[in-house]
Formats: C-alpha cells, structure tokens, sequence
C-alpha cells in the first residue's frame, strides 16, 4: 500500500514533464532534436547536483538557503588552487594542484561549510532558515575575499573536460548527475540512514523517541548537501572555464522550486529524490522552450512563476483526493 | 553552566568589539574621503571603486569604500552613515539613475560635495560633477563595426542586461541605431544574458538550438560576451558567429588578440575613477567652477588596435 502511495505522487509531475515536451515539440520543431536534449540535459545537470541535496534537506524538515553561495565558493577555490597552486613565500615553497586534488579539496570545503550549517541547527537550534541564511552571505563574503572580487580563468582543457567533454557519447555533466542521482536514490531507500531521514520528517519527536539519533542525521544530510554543492559548482566553473565570485546566485530558488514541483512536501517527511529530477527537468524544459520561442524575457518570468504554483496546486489537490 | 558560558560569549564580544573599535577609530586631522559603489559583485566597478581609492589616498586622504550590493536602500544606509561621520567628499558610484537623486541631495544639504562616476542620477544640480560613461555613443561605433563586419546583411540575436537597467537600454539603443538602417541585418531573437556569464551561456545554447544560421551575437556587456562564446565553441561553430562585447574587460580583451571576439567598447573606469578623485581634492581646497556633465568617450577595440589596450583602459 505505501510502495503505491510514492508510485502515485512521483507520476504526477512525470505527467506534466511529458505534456510539456509533447507541447514544445508540436510548438517548435528544434526542440525534440538529439543536440537540443542533450542541451537540456546539461544545463539543468548543475541544478539536479543542488536539488538532490536540497531534497535531502526539506525531507527533514529543513531548508538551504546557502547553496549558491556554498556554489560558488568551492568552484572559485577549485580554479584558484588549480591555477595558481597553494605559494608560501615565506618558505619559498610551492604546492601544485592535480585535478582530482582540488576536485577532493572542493568537497571537503563544500562538506565543511554543510557541517558548519549542520552543527549550527543541531547544537544552538538555530533555524534553517536563519542558520543557511547566514552561511548564504558568510559563503558570499568568504568567496569575495578569495577571489578579490574578480573572476579566475583561463583553467585549460583538462579542468574544463568536467564541464564541457563528452564520454561514451553524453555530455560530462550529465554523467556526473546520473552518478549523483543515483547513489542518492540507493542511499534514500536502500540505507537505514536513508529511511531514518523520512522518519525525521514525518515526526520528529517519535524519530528521536524511537532512538533514531536525529542531530547526527541532520548534520550528515546538510554536509552531504554541502558537498553536492560543490559538485555543481566544479561544474558551473568548468562549463564556463571561469569561477565567477558571483556565481550561482539565486540557485536556491530554482532548487527549491525543482524539489516543490517533485511534489516533496515543504514540511518534510514526503517526497522523492527522482522527483525532484523531474521537477528540475520541468524548469530546464520551460527555460529552454521560452527561449526557443523567442518569447520575451519579461514574460518567461511572469510564466515561470505560474508553473510553479500550477505544479504545487495540483500536488495538493491530489493528495486531498486520496 | 549556562551562565558561566555566557559571560565567556560577552566577554569575547567586548574583545572582538574593542578590536574593531580601535581599528575603525581615525586620525582627526586627516581629511576624510567615501568612495559609494553600486555593486562590487562585478570586476568592473571593483575596478573603479578600488582606482578612486587609490587615487584619493595618493591625493592624501583617508578612503573607505562602500558597497551598495545593487541595492537603493543599502545606499541610502551608507550615505546616513557617511553625513553623520564627517567626511569631506564622496565618490559616486549610484545604483539608480532616479533612486539615488535623494542620497545626493541629502548629502548636498549637509555640505558634502558628491562626484558621479560612470553612472549619471536624474538631476542637474545636485552633483558637483558627473563623470559618465557614454554608453550610447560607444554601442553606435559597436554598431558600425558590426554592420562593416558583416557587410549589411545577415541574421544576429542580441544579448541584453538586465531589463532593469538604464545602461542596458542605452547600449542596445545606441546599437540599433545604426544596424535597423539596414533591412538586411535581421535580429532573429532578442533575450536577456541579465549581464551574466552563466545565463548569457545557456540562453545562447538555447537559441543556437532554435536558429540555425546565426552569423553574430551582440552582448550588452564582456560577461555575456565570454558566456556566449563558450557555447559557439561547444556548439562547434567558432568562427563562423561573431561575438561583440562590450566593457573591455581582461578576458575579452585576451579573446580578441586571439581571434575568438570581434570586438568590444573599451571604457575608462580607470579614468573616471582618477578624475572623480582629483575633483574632489580640487573642491576641497577650494575650486567650485565644475562642468555639471564630463562624458568619457567609449572606445572600439578590435583586432586592429588591441595592441593599445589592456584590461579596463589603454596600455601604459
């Protein structure tokens, strides 16, 4: 009966993800091409990375306001590591970067800097709101004073390959979301930290009642968010060979909106992880199909704006009926 | 317990309070300078804000620069600030053509002389000086360059800033100015790039996607330029769509030595910035005869002269 229950609530947005491809198709004829998909596909990689952790984090109840700026600070100290090395003149001492060594130092600072939110909400009951609000313009300032305010680039082929290569005949990026989205999906329903995270979302109390141990699950799900953070932001910097200082603001709201339109619900508890990548699928289809159609930038706002409300209305108006 | 950690916490707030304290506290006989910048989000204006500083230090003024965050009201919190402090002179950098009138003329009634750079407020004399890129004159020479290029005819798409923006629609009108006048140069899509690299790249992958024979792209700004030239090079259509910028930033300005843009309109937050900062030591010591509009020419950088120019300004 419960297995049903998900199967039901996943196939709602999966229904207005199919109507809108069936629409842009009928409506514009390059969209249903192999180059223009893939496009699609790569595009919204960077914020699928996002979103599955923000999945993670509304199921518990919780929310991330910092993942742009958690974005962008990992990408930017990726391409300065990469580029310029860590240089201590004092000791006349230079450390090279490889790549898969600012790629592990990016998670770390990515995991960090999601510990860091963690501990705040667990230990000081500070709410998540307020606690990622702060890491919002914490992360913010943190990359301004790396960068200097100016953007790192020219990083050369190899870095850029993360962004920009293809394999076996996909896009990189699209690979990496697979991976992400898959071990997120295992992790999710096939762990008991996974089910413990639902649990946490459903009713706290009676998680924490029945032994779960909630704080060291909360700040698991905020570090493992930090890290996919970082993820789209060696993403971002290698698609665009350049780590912005501003880069990834306003990601929280698209993430939030892909996890909301995948029907997971804003108090927690409910929700799923393929969901959400529909939900941002949603989002990459409309932001490439407006733009197909050449529709004017004022509108695809005021657009994007209803879809959203259109997709929650729905959601809830089903779940009503059961 | 509770209390006893308390009292730590206050006591480290009180040492990290005096520590600000001591370093925030001036010298009063040294002449106080504030530099207010719209934004230092953007390398640009970091440029300009960081050159005025600079400049007003050399000129033997204490300097601080305020950052605005795109944000009129955060704005108008700095100028409180900056009235209530005693400085002498502000560096002028606003947020709003129309928002920022009052900020200037607050300042103005409590006898601080305030300087505009690069952007212009809506007022005639308010300001001592305004010191104003002109954006609209710049995009006509873009203009020209860009129908000489591509000989009066074929397809374009146009990246906008952000539609918000005054200089967004300086730029694009100075453009259109000259390339409507040829019925052959059709712009097959308008869309907005919001003046940034990331979303200037997708929407440019988008129309890519939507239009087959596009020959150039004109971007309001070198942020857009960079994105929308990484998505004609992932496309594998490099050298067949020509990318126009705008700004002169450093990227670009690499770019189009190597042959990857065509062209973009230098300007001079160097010159702007240094200018702003003499005016104000000028006015202190006593100058008040100042032209109300000084505008800085934008200037073509192409292949052909790119040898004279660096990074926000020309080459030493």
């Amino acid at each position: 009966m419960k297995k049903r229950k998900i199967d039901i609530s996943n196939l709602q947005p999966l229904i207005a993800l199919f109507l809108m491809a069936v629409a842009m198709t009928i409506l514009s004829e390059n969209f249903a091409t192999k180059d223009n998909l893939f496009n699609v596909a790569r595009q919204i990689s960077v914020n699928v990375c996002i979103s599955v952790g923000m999945t993670m984090v509304i199921l518990t109840g919780g929310i991330d306001l910092s993942v742009g700026s958690i974005l962008a600070f990992t990408g930017a100290i990726a391409a300065g590591l990469f580029k310029n090395g860590i240089e201590m003149q004092g000791m006349n001492l230079y450390i090279g970067m490889t790549l898969f060594g600012v790629i592990w130092i990016a998670l770390a600072a990515g995991a960090f800097l999601g510990w860091f939110n963690g501990f705040m909400i667990t230990k000081f009951k500070v709410p998540p709101f307020v606690a990622t609000l702060a890491m919002l313009t914490i992360a913010r300032g943190l990359t301004m004073l790396y960068t200097k305010g100016f953007p790192i680039t020219q990083l050369g082929d190899q870095f850029n390959y993360i962004g920009t290569g293809w394999f076996l005949g996909m896009p990189m990026p699209v690979w990496i979301s697979i991976f992400v989205v898959s071990l997120a999906a295992f992790f999710m329903n096939k762990t008991r930290t996974g089910r413990y995270i639902y649990a946490i979302g459903g009713n706290e109390r009676a998680a924490l009642l029945s032994g779960i141990k909630v704080n060291k699950v909360k700040v698991v799900v905020y570090m493992i968010a930090g890290m996919l953070c970082a993820i789209a932001g060696l993403l971002v910097t290698a698609r665009l060979d350049s780590a912005q200082p501003n880069a990834g603001g306003g990601y929280e709201l698209d993430s939030i909106a892909a996890v909301v339109i995948g029907g997971t619900s804003l108090s927690g508890g409910k929700g799923s992880i393929i969901g959400t990548v529909i939900g941002a699928g949603i989002i990459g289809v409309l932001n490439n199909g407006l733009v197909l159609l050449n529709v004017s930038p004022f509108w695809q706002q005021v657009i994007k704006g209803f879809v959203i409300l259109l997709a929650v209305v729905i959601d809830k108006f089903n779940t009503k009926g059961e | 317990m509770k209390s006893k950690k308390l009292i730590l916490c206050i006591i480290g707030l009180l040492i990290i309070s005096q520590f600000i304290f001591s370093c925030s506290k001036s010298n009063n006989n040294v002449k106080k300078i504030a530099v207010v910048i719209s934004t230092l989000n953007n390398p640009w204006f970091v440029v300009l804000g960081e050159t005025a500083k600079k400049r007003a230090v050399e000129l033997g003024y204490e300097t601080v620069i305020f950052d605005s965050q795109n944000n009129p009201s955060k704005e108008t919190e700095h100028f409180d600030n900056i009235i209530a402090s005693g400085y002498k002179a502000i560096l002028f950098n606003p947020t709003d053509a129309k928002g920022s009138v009052a900020n200037v003329k607050a300042a103005k009634k409590a006898g601080i002389p305030v300087f505009c750079m690069d952007r212009e407020i809506d007022a005639n004399d308010v300001a001592v000086a305004q010191i104003l890129s002109d954006n609209y004159s710049g995009c006509v020479l873009l203009g020209q360059y860009f129908v000489k290029k591509l000989n009066g005819k074929g397809n374009y798409v146009e990246l906008l800033g952000l539609v918000g923006d005054n200089n967004t629609w300086n730029r694009s009108k100075g453009f259109h100015s000259v390339v409507d006048n040829y019925p052959d140069l059709k712009m097959v899509a308008q869309q907005t790039g919001e003046f940034d690299r990331n979303k200037a790249m997708e929407v440019m992958e988008s129309m890519l996607q939507a239009h087959q024979n596009i020959d150039a792209v004109f971007c309001g700004n070198d942020a857009m330029a960079m994105g929308a030239y990484q998505a004609v090079r992932a496309a594998g259509k490099e050298g067949e769509i020509m990318v126009f910028g705008f700004d002169g930033a450093a990227d670009v300005v690499d770019a189009i030595r190597e042959g990857k843009i065509e062209a973009t309109g230098m300007q001079f937050p160097k010159t702007m910035a240094k200018t702003a900062a003499e005016y104000a030591d000028k006015y202190i010591n006593g100058e008040r005869n100042f032209q109300q509009k000084i505008p800085v020419a934008v200037e073509l950088v192409t292949k052909e002269n790119v040898g004279n120019y660096v990074a926000f300004g020309k080459a030493e």
